[in-house]
């Protein structure tokens, strides 16, 4: 009971302490970190379409860390979630371009939602496939196809998804009716954000309530037990990236069809290596992930906002600045935690052995 | 005796203690881990030229505070003293100046490399001078007997020499304290012999010995002194002359074991053919075949018991018998039909139960509750879903009531399997494997490092599944298990069955012997 109390305030500690070192480096430009940071935070609170950029962010975070966390709870490593992610924009960016207007909306959405998910989902299927066949280290064939994939974009945006005036490596807007419906008026916080937390509870089910969810950790946690209770664990590692590249895929629809209406070169970068520390944060729980992915869509916000204080000049890397050090605190703070738990109970072994 | 290769390891104070001191005090030393006491206010001495037994069940704390003694865990409370000076044991490098060593129960050996560089591993710098150290080993090796191949891998070489070769080690660095953990659970009786024979010698010389085991008889074979321990704690110090095996086995487990009773009476020979093995062969890339023509019928109701000292192909035999590994030729068939060629979980629904000799790699997941443990095999099995969803109410009903059948220490279906102890686990391993095994069990050393409460349950539930007319499989290195339970027992060695026999036929004695690989021609060497 006590322990489960302890998780979120050691995370919470970790942020903090993460904001304070990050926000130090403020000192260096000669400015108060409390001052800008209580600045920041009322400036995003008093500004309902800034608070909604908070869950725009989030939105695709939710989908990349969950495609990171769903494969580690078979013990393999999705480093690729970017290029599944890519692969999934190419496919609703493709879909929505050709039926935008021709189909109705719900119908058109729909369609793109489940292109994505294949699109994104066959590229990690493939992953997971040659694991399983030829026992190929996954975390580094998902790590190179991200440059494959992301090389396939700019492949096509110069060729047939090129904008019509073939000036720029981006494609035409989507039409109105592709469009995921804006959910909170006078925010752009869309339908999308609504789909990633459903689709992170339908995870947490699949994974802890059904038998393929069951044999997905089970293979992870230990896939000899697993083979010797019949699991084929390679059948496991297709199924598990499959599902995973999938969920990366669907970021690429909230993202091009929520967003931004078009692809464009070197969309969202950096999402998937957020991804996995966002993954790392919630300890691969498909929950945790929805209120990680929330808390770096804040920090992303706040690290905007302050680049855009008047008259203060803060460069804009402090955004990129504040998640890596928080990140990095975070991860520190689980094995700071499991180390003060070993000691506590040692403590009261040693009362209780004494009388 | 000081060559450029010996290192500055031992401390001649160490080595000179005055005869009247012992050579090791224990005293009032305690261990905490994460969750448990391993060790509470032990106290022991060691004196010179004594052969000092720790005698104990599994997880007694017998080898913890021996691991404390040469450095491998840190004590939380209490002092140690060397020939009656404090001594503070950080590490084992601290311990080897002290002149300790200890034998681990798995050796810490370098399979590529030769046994000289196994040996003076650790304690050479610069340039190796091979051939001299080759030389001086030889000799050490000489000093006492043994007959070691310096210059051939370790890998290749028996158990028994291997252990032989940690020994080495040990004397290389004029170890005066030898601790020894369980050193003949992977030695024939043969080679035990040799090993008691050397513990002797060792002692004679002034040396000391501690022998941790569990085996009542080696202790009232070797011991001078034996200190039994239990949960921890030590209960009690005694003489050898002074005590029985009666009462260090109520020492031990404090409470009375009732062997389980036999049907001698039932005719399993008209019984139906179970499984049935013809020329089963496996042979790796590479090597030498590890089965090598294995022929074997078990019968309904009967218990088929297969001795061996470890690593004699008994694994890979349950490996191909199991469906995780595919013979390289040869037949199974099981109630008539032929299975070699079927799944793992093809075989896991057609009943066959396994009980493999790690549970901690092969039959359970640790990390997840005892539910789900209880699912792992039946995964795909619809009697545990419901409209593709998992049906946790029924699978925890079920776990609970096996936790209660089997008298297994948890809270409930939804503990962690490793907050178990050993013997808990494997109650929970046999209560899943009995449950699915509705034809076949195989059980693969079921007892193998296990408490005498557990060994006994388990061995009571074995004998309550031949009641049932199931077919059992019993793999096992210990002879006095097979020769309790088993209707007929065949010998493996080197892959090879050396002859199939009913209970009674053939003496213990007979058996050591062909699990030596000595067969009734050949001249039995001393």
């Amino acid at each position: 009971m006590k322990k489960r109390l302890g998780v979120p305030l050691y995370n919470i500690g970790a942020v903090l302490v993460g904001l304070v070192i990050s926000a130090s480096l403020l000192l260096f430009l000669k400015l108060n970190p409390v001052e800008v940071i209580a600045l920041s935070v009322k400036k995003i609170a008093s500004d309902g379409y800034t608070l909604g950029e908070i869950l725009v962010k989030a939105t695709p975070l939710i989908f990349t860390s969950l495609a990171f966390a769903f494969t580690y709870k078979a013990n393999l490593f999705n480093i690729g979630a970017q290029g599944q992610f890519y692969a999934g924009a190419i496919a609703a960016i493709a879909l929505s371009l050709w039926l935008g207007d021709r189909v109705p909306q719900g119908v058109l959405l729909l369609i793109v939602l489940v292109a994505s998910f294949a699109s994104g989902a066959v590229v990690g299927g493939l992953i997971g496939f040659a694991k399983s066949k030829f026992r190929a280290n996954e975390f580094l064939v998902s790590m190179m196809s991200t440059y494959v994939v992301s090389a396939l974009m700019d492949f096509l945006l110069r060729t047939s998804l090129q904008e019509t005036k073939a000036e720029y490596l981006q494609t035409d807007a989507i039409a109105k009716s592709a469009y995921l419906p804006t959910i909170l008026p006078g925010t752009r916080v869309h339908l999308g954000f609504v789909l990633a937390v459903v689709t992170a509870i339908l995870i947490w089910v699949l994974l802890y309530k059904t038998p393929l969810g069951f044999r997905i950790r089970a293979v992870g946690y230990n896939h000899n037990a697993a083979e010797l209770g019949g699991i084929r664990s390679g059948k496991i590692y297709v199924a598990a990236f499959f599902i995973a590249g999938g969920l990366a895929g669907m970021a690429g629809f909230t993202e091009v069809n929520g967003v931004q209406h078009m692809l464009l070169q070197n969309f969202n970068t950096s999402i998937g290596s957020f991804g996995i520390g966002i993954a790392i944060l919630a300890n691969g729980n498909p929950i945790g992930c929805i209120f990680a992915s929330i808390l770096f869509g804040f920090l992303n916000v706040m690290g905007t906002t302050m680049g855009r204080l008047p008259g203060l000049n803060i460069p804009a890397s402090i955004i990129d600045l504040i998640e890596g050090v928080v990140m990095i605190c975070v991860i520190m703070s689980y094995f700071v935690r499991k180390a003060a738990e070993n000691r506590s109970e040692k403590q009261r072994l040693k009362k209780a052995g004494g009388k | 005796m000081s060559a450029p290769v010996k290192s500055a390891l031992s401390d001649i104070g160490a080595t000179s203690c005055a005869p009247e001191v012992s050579v090791v005090e224990i005293s009032h030393v305690s261990k905490y881990f994460a969750k448990v006491v391993a060790n509470k206010d032990v106290s022991l001495t060691v004196h010179a030229g004594e052969v000092v037994a720790l005698l104990g069940e599994n997880g007694a704390g017998k080898s913890t505070i021996m691991k404390i003694l040469y450095g491998l865990y840190g004590k939380d409370e209490g002092t140690i003293k060397i020939c009656g000076e404090e001594r503070q044991i950080k590490s084992p490098a601290d311990a080897m100046r002290l002149g300790i060593a200890m034998i681990q129960q798995h050796f810490s050996l370098v399979p590529t490399h030769t046994a000289t560089e196994n040996i003076i591993l650790g304690n050479v710098h610069g340039y190796i001078p091979l051939n001299e150290c080759n030389n001086r080993i030889r000799a050490l090796a000489e000093k006492y007997g043994f007959d070691i191949p310096v210059d051939k891998k370790v890998g290749e070489l028996a158990v028994g020499v291997q252990q032989k070769i940690e020994i080495l080690k040990a004397l290389y660095i004029d170890a005066r304290i030898l601790i020894m953990d369980e050193p003949t659970a992977v030695l024939t009786p043969q080679e035990s012999e040799v090993l008691m024979q050397f513990i002797h010698d060792f002692t004679n010389q002034g040396n000391s010995v501690v022998f941790i085991t569990h085996k009542l008889k080696e202790v009232m074979e070797v011991a001078d002194r034996i200190v039994v321990m239990r949960n921890g704690v030590v209960v009690d110090t005694v003489r050898r002359a002074e005590t029985n095996e009666q009462q260090l086995a109520r020492l031990m487990i404090g409470q009375e074991i009732v062997p389980p009773e036999r049907d001698q009476t039932l005719d399993y020979e008209n019984a139906t053919a179970v499984l049935e093995l013809n020329n089963i062969s496996l042979a790796l890339k590479g090597t030498s075949a590890c089965v090598e023509s294995v022929s074997f019928t078990v019968h309904e109701g009967e218990i088929f018991g297969i001795a061996g000292v470890s690593g004699n192909g008994q694994d890979e035999l349950c490996d191909i018998l199991c469906g995780a590994r595919q013979p390289t030729c040869g037949e199974i068939r099981f109630l008539g039909r032929d299975i070699t060629n079927e799944s793992i979980r093809a075989r896991i629904e057609s009943g066959i139960g396994y009980v493999p000799v790690d549970r901690y790699r092969d039959a359970m997941v640790m990390d997840m509750t005892l539910a789900e443990n209880m699912l792992l095999k039946s995964s795909f099995s619809t009697h545990w879903q419901n409209r593709g969803f998992i049906r946790q109410k029924a699978l925890n009903r079920y776990t609970t009531e096996k936790i209660a059948e089997h008298r297994v220490k948890a809270t409930g279906p939804s503990d962690t399997a490793r907050s178990l102890s050993g013997g808990n686990q494997q109650k929970i391993v046999l209560a899943r494997e009995v449950d699915l095994g509705k034809k076949l069990l195989i059980f693969n050393q079921p007892t193998r490092g296990l408490d005498m409460g557990a060994v006994d349950r388990i061995h009571k539930v074995i004998l309550e599944e031949k009641e049932r007319k199931k077919a059992v499989l019993l793999i096992s290195t210990e002879l006095t298990e097979l020769f309790e339970l088993c209707d007929r027992i065949a010998v493996m060695y080197r892959g090879r069955l050396m002859g199939v026999f009913h209970n009674g036929e053939k003496t213990t004695a007979e058996i050591g012997l062909l699990m030596a690989g000595v067969s009734e021609k050949q001249e039995v060497k001393a």
